[in-house]
């Protein structure tokens, strides 16, 4: 079961590792245009379902032209759905006067702002999946360092991103032995939470001790030079230039409220 | 309790988000400040991943049936000290946000401040701290953890509400979110806070240097071995201010017990949300939320007499099938003619 969960945390990273017109974008414009996205989407009248679906042609031509495994991301997709389906829902039982009627059928605001939530929900978790999936992850801390993000922040988010595998493991093998040892569990007891969870933070306080001290036989502690591309060409500005606008543009202009 | 994009404001999203930095600006520059804060990062980086593990470590709630898992703050708050716990979870946060779409990149400035700010800064200093004064014995853990984890939850959990309801997405009044999330929370936390305390009291048992040398490190000094802290006592202060936080959580029994008969609507609502927060299995949610949309009709009254919008609207809908039909035509162009190019490639 552990073992699955260090799989769902780097199969999205592993397929960063391609080689396509997405891939090869500067990781700064991919930053950017996924935060462009984001904020002109949530910034929408909470009933304006219109609006949203022309925003749909970024997932869908991204997923394609970066041959990723849309089947994969769209399970992932549902872990986020929780919340805001709760949201989605009492805001159908308390809107419930019409808005419009179609075809006879009357339909509420409820449902309007229903449908909203849950395009926006869509939209908002394929914009961070498809970011993750075509930026390796060192890429992506490396233009936070350039944005002056705060050092130890970034240099914690690496370090904790490769270490979580390490201690889902041991966690994992843990978990192994308790079961082993206990009739019919299906979980670890809540009683043995206190020694299972402390058993463990003190193994990672002895692998942090020996960490530092094998980082610092290698120099830990001076800058690290930056090497790694640094100049968006030509090509990304253009593309840069061209996502900002076209989001903004339909936000100011949905297009579908013209017909 | 991870908020979502969906659900946010540009501007809330944009406001947490200043907050959260000050916030994390204010505990790097702590750190720096520390002579032995450069050589905590990695000690702060395996504490953060043992949280991430652990969260995912489920365990079972004796005569319930059901499982939890822990939340961590007050928990690296008590193993780093206050600012350098904050920042080990924010990292988990933002790793969280990147990586399984647990709570939205915009809204990564609330969750941070929910569940970092308020129990490292807040809570931590204010109750946790406090209580295991002048030194930790097993019972003030036991005490100072429970108090200051469900404290922290209610507080982060009334974030959560505050920040939903001025986002205004969610269409539900603030009185009634509060009832709901409150009395959850309390239970949530009540368990947690237990299983925090066992934590740290076994850490305590085993190796009391781990938490001694917390004392040492940047922020301030909590589980400070035997060393009788003088100085600060009880300050008038931080006796108003533990009253406050029991207030808090008084409130949030009372709404318990508010809450105990209430009308039919709020009783579905509150099984919803209990059981989307309790339990993680997508199953049940979504047989949950289709069990009341059964029991609601999703469609209101035929309204007849409003007849104006049906022009426009089918407009838009056709509008939205077509954008569907374009993109994903498209899209599907492009797969095929990626796939035929690397046969070419191959066949070469």
């Amino acid at each position: 079961m552990l073992s699955n969960r260090v799989h769902d945390l780097y199969v999205l990273e592993s397929l960063s590792d391609g080689d396509t017109v997405v891939h090869r974008l500067h990781p700064q414009v991919k930053l950017i245009a996924t935060l462009a996205f984001i904020i002109t989407i949530v910034s929408f009248n909470r009933y304006d379902v219109l609006g949203a679906v022309p925003y749909f042609i970024y997932p869908i031509l991204i997923l394609s032209l970066a041959e990723l495994p849309a089947g994969m991301l769209h399970r992932r997709f549902l872990i986020a759905l929780p919340f805001c389906s709760f949201a989605a829902v009492t805001n159908l039982i308390l809107l419930r006067e019409t808005a419009f009627v179609f075809g006879g059928i009357a339909f509420s605001w409820g449902f309007l702002s229903m449908l909203a939530i849950l395009l926006r929900t869509y939209l908002c978790v394929m914009a961070v999946f498809i970011l993750i999936a075509t930026t390796p992850f060192p890429a992506l801390t490396r233009e936070l360092r350039r944005l002056h993000a705060p050092k130890i922040l970034i240099t914690l988010i690496e370090m904790i991103y490769r270490y979580i595998g390490v201690l889902i493991d041991e966690a994992g093998s843990m978990a192994i032995a308790y079961k082993l040892r206990s009739v019919k569990s299906k979980g670890i007891a809540m009683k043995d939470m206190g020694s299972f969870v402390g058993q463990l933070a003190i193994r990672s306080f002895d692998r942090g001790e020996r960490i530092y001290a094998a980082m610092a036989c290698r120099g830990y502690g001076r800058d690290i030079p930056d090497t790694g591309r640094t100049r968006m060409a030509a090509a990304d500005i253009v593309c840069m230039i061209l996502f900002c606008t076209a989001f903004v543009l339909l936000r100011f202009f949905p297009v579908l409220h013209m017909l | 309790m991870h908020m979502a994009d969906a659900l946010l404001s540009p501007q809330v999203g944009v406001g947490m988000y200043a907050a959260s930095v000050a916030a994390i600006a204010v505990a790097t520059a702590k750190i720096k400040k520390d002579d032995f804060g450069e050589s905590k990062v990695p000690l702060m980086a395996v504490s953060g991943a043992m949280v991430f593990a652990a969260q995912m470590i489920n365990f079972t709630i004796p005569g319930t049936g059901s499982s939890g898992h822990i939340g961590g703050g007050i928990l690296l708050a008590a193993l780093l000290g206050p600012f350098a716990g904050l920042l080990a979870l924010s990292a988990v946060l933002v790793i969280q946000c990147l990586v399984f779409a647990d709570g939205g990149l915009l809204a990564l400035g609330c969750n941070i401040f929910n569940m970092g700010v308020i129990p490292c800064l807040f809570i931590y200093p204010l109750l946790f701290r406090p209580i295991l004064s002048p030194s930790p014995t097993a019972k003030r853990i036991w005490i100072g953890s429970t108090a200051g984890v469900v404290a922290a939850l209610q507080l982060g959990a009334f974030g959560v509400v505050a920040e939903t309801t001025a986002s205004g997405v969610a269409a539900l009044p603030f009185s009634a979110f509060v009832v709901l999330m409150q009395p959850i929370h309390l239970a949530i936390g009540v368990i947690e806070g237990i299983v925090t305390a066992a934590i740290l009291n076994f850490v305590y048992a085993a190796r009391p240097s781990i938490l001694t040398s917390a004392a040492y490190g940047s922020g301030a000094p909590v589980l400070r071995g035997h060393a009788p802290d003088r100085g600060r006592a009880k300050s008038p202060k931080t006796v108003i201010i533990v009253f406050a936080c029991i207030a808090v959580i008084l409130g949030a029994a009372m709404s318990l017990f508010a809450s105990a008969n209430p009308d039919g609507l709020e009783w579905s609502m509150e099984r919803v949300a209990g059981t989307t927060e309790l339990e993680t299995g997508e199953s049940t949610v979504f047989s949950i939320v289709s069990g009341v949309q059964d029991r609601t009709a999703i469609l209101p009254d035929y309204d007849f007499a409003k007849g104006d919008g049906t022009g426009t609207s089918a407009a838009g809908l056709i509008g939205a099938i077509l954008v569907f039909a374009i993109a994903g035509a498209a899209g599907l162009v492009i797969r095929v003619y990626k796939k035929r190019r690397r046969k070419n490639i191959d066949a070469i």
